[in-house]
């Protein structure tokens, strides 16, 4: 979500006096889904660089002792399944350090009270959209349980990978519906600033507005 | 023209008003127009948003830009700039034109534009305007020298186009390194113009020996460059496959080897990279349903046939593409801007003759362009904020290189031969 008023972090740090079964649900969730995320990411480099070491070893004589053991056919499927996992679970967080950005020149420009409108309707949207998918995906993976397709190389059934979309986009509606609730709360919009997230540097006046 | 297409163009253009995030506005146009004006089931939506994200190619993304985060986060980039002062540091205005030069080192390594700014500008300028250089210079020199990190490869904008128009990511990438480097020389000459006529400083210059050792600690860094470029074009191994071996080479070169990353601090760099990569992918699955919808409606085809009958000439088309682009870029960022536009400008393209890589390139430095031009240059924001600049002051400070940046533009749009000469070399194709 690209911001109205200028703020600079995106999430507060915890600061209530009794941990209560609901905040304790959210802080368990915001964990799974930052662990989820680097996690794919990096098992997901591994593996493929295991599977070119792999490829390479193999055509040397003297290894195949040892590399003709090991397959690493499904390699490349499992990294773009960990991948697509890590997309679809990282762009719920991406509503929460506000990285989705629009074209917000226009909005910018009127007063105050029309943004809120503006805020309130865009993030009411991504709610939408969201549930929307998480729907259609939902009924597309029993659909796919039903045939009981599996993958080409490592013969997973289809339906738990197709699983990251009714998931993903539940998890990103919830994010969106958290960010307005906080909005209406009086809380200023989660902003992702680039050098801060980028660098580590302190440099609190670069928003975000768009990215490469 | 059908009706169908205007009314999908109007949808889109009045959600994209409305500042909600690009991709929302792409995945809702596309709901609205199969619920209420299409015969195409929605249920398709469902399955595209994963089949869409179900391509090998599309995985460097995440690869380049995990590499990118550590050698940002990881010390490369203070050793790169410190050999760039070493080897340009005693010219007129020495500061700026390392500045340039660490950028292009940075750009052969990185594939973002914004995160070459971060990584060299939050090193230089402080050191520029330490220096006494006027921080419009400053900050007008590293948001258009950060242009090079989608220009040189590898460059995660041309992955985006390789994925949307089905083209080679290898021949992209070998047709972005000589308009690259052409881009570099360019900016280094005016800024030594400039520098020359304004008297800006010089630095003493560097022995041999210290550009040696510059040269030695950087190394590493460097390194990725043979390691990428080597692979690619050596056949080791595909582009998606070097984006991998970048990202773990990063990860050791900044942890173990320069050790300026804590290994503690791994998974924060790890989270910032998925939170990135998980952004453009959402946008572009939802993009990739967007120009299913295009097809489907047979927009792009029509459309071509429509520029056809009018007579355009190859020349007249690259032209319009440099106009709309360079206003399409005023308001969004490079990445949605290709995923909407260059499956609807491919089928002119192919029909005009123009090359697809070539388009690529032209695509890429219109994007450069744009990031550089107000309201929304995201380098400009970037570098101001280094700076701590105010906007209307930056604006003032891109307006010169704008000028520069379009000359080259003009120059790459219509000698194709400087992007296509070297990946004609490479792969021994014609045309």
């Amino acid at each position: 979500m690209r911001l109205i008023a200028p703020c600079q972090t995106a999430r507060k740090p915890h600061t209530r006096m009794r941990p209560t079964t609901v905040s304790r649900f959210k802080a368990a969730l915001d964990h799974l889904e930052e662990g989820v995320i680097a996690l794919f990411l990096a098992v997901a480099t591994l593996i493929l660089f295991a599977s070119i070491v792999h490829r390479y070893a193999s055509g040397i004589p003297a290894l195949w002792e040892y590399t003709q053991h090991v397959s690493f056919n499904w390699a490349q499927e499992l990294t773009i399944y960990l991948l697509i996992w890590m997309a679809k679970f990282g762009a719920a967080y991406g509503v929460r350090t506000g990285i989705h950005v629009g074209v917000d020149v226009l909005v910018r420009k009127l007063s105050q009270a029309w943004q809120r409108v503006f805020v309130i309707f865009s993030l009411l949207s991504g709610a939408f959209f969201t549930a929307v998918i998480a729907w259609l995906g939902a009924s597309f993976v029993l659909q796919v349980r039903q045939l009981g397709q599996v993958s080409p190389d490592l013969e997973l059934p289809m339906w738990i990978i197709y699983l990251a979309i009714p998931l993903g986009s539940s998890l990103m509606c919830f994010r969106f519906l958290e960010v307005l609730v906080n909005y209406l709360k009086g809380r200023p919009l989660p902003s992702h600033s680039y050098a801060e997230i980028e660098t580590g540097v302190d440099t609190p006046d670069v928003e975000m507005k768009s990215r490469a | 023209m059908s009706g169908n297409s205007g009314i999908i163009l109007i949808l889109l253009v009045a959600l994209l008003m409305t500042g909600m995030p690009i991709s929302i506005a792409l995945g809702l146009v596309v709901l609205t127009f199969l619920f209420f004006f299409s015969n195409i089931p929605v249920e398709i939506v469902s399955q595209r948003l994963f089949t869409g994200l179900d391509q090998f190619a599309l995985m460097a993304i995440p690869f380049f830009i995990l590499a990118g985060a550590f050698l940002t986060h990881g010390g490369v980039a203070a050793r790169i700039t410190r050999l760039g002062t070493a080897i340009v540091g005693h010219f007129s205005g020495g500061l700026a034109l390392s500045a340039v030069l660490s950028c292009a080192f940075f750009a052969a390594v990185s594939g973002s534009s914004p995160a070459t700014v971060v990584a060299i500008g939050s090193i230089m300028l402080p050191a520029m305007m330490q220096q006494g250089y006027p921080k419009k210079f400053g900050v007008g020199v590293i948001a258009t020298s950060g242009g090079l990190g989608i220009l040189i490869p590898p460059s995660i904008v041309m992955i985006i186009y390789g994925v949307s128009t089905s083209s080679s990511i290898g021949q992209l990438f070998a047709a972005g390194i000589v308009p690259g480097i052409l881009m570099a020389a360019v900016l280094m000459l005016v800024t030594w113009i400039v520098a020359k006529k304004r008297n800006y400083p010089t630095l003493p210059r560097a022995s041999l020996a210290e550009v040696w050792t510059a040269f030695r600690e950087s190394v590493w860094g460097l390194g990725l460059i043979v390691v990428v470029f080597g692979g690619i074009y050596g056949g080791v191994f595909t582009p998606t496959e070097a984006a991998a071996v970048s990202a773990l080479y990063g990860f050791v070169v900044s942890v173990f080897i320069y050790k300026d990353l804590k290994l503690s601090e791994v998974p924060r760099v790890l989270k910032d990279a998925a939170n990135m990569s998980a952004m453009l992918m959402y946008i572009i699955t939802n993009a990739i349903l967007f120009s299913f919808l295009l097809t489907s409606e047979n927009i792009p085809q029509n459309l071509a046939q429509w520029i056809i009958d009018q007579g355009l000439t190859a020349w007249m088309f690259l032209l319009l593409v440099n106009i709309l682009l360079f206003f399409a870029g005023d308001f969004m960022e490079p990445s949605s801007i290709i995923l909407i536009l260059a499956p609807i400008f491919l089928p002119v393209a192919q029909q005009l003759g123009v090359d697809p890589i070539h388009l690529g390139i032209v695509m890429v430095i219109n994007m450069e362009l744009g990031m550089i031009t107000p309201p929304v240059g995201l380098n400009l924001y970037v570098a101001s904020g280094l700076a701590r600049m105010g906007l209307t002051e930056t604006t003032i400070a891109a307006a010169p290189w704008i000028l520069v940046v379009t000359a080259v533009l003009l120059l790459v749009t219509y000698v194709p031969e400087i992007s296509l000469w070297l990946p004609r070399l490479i792969y021994a194709t014609p045309g």
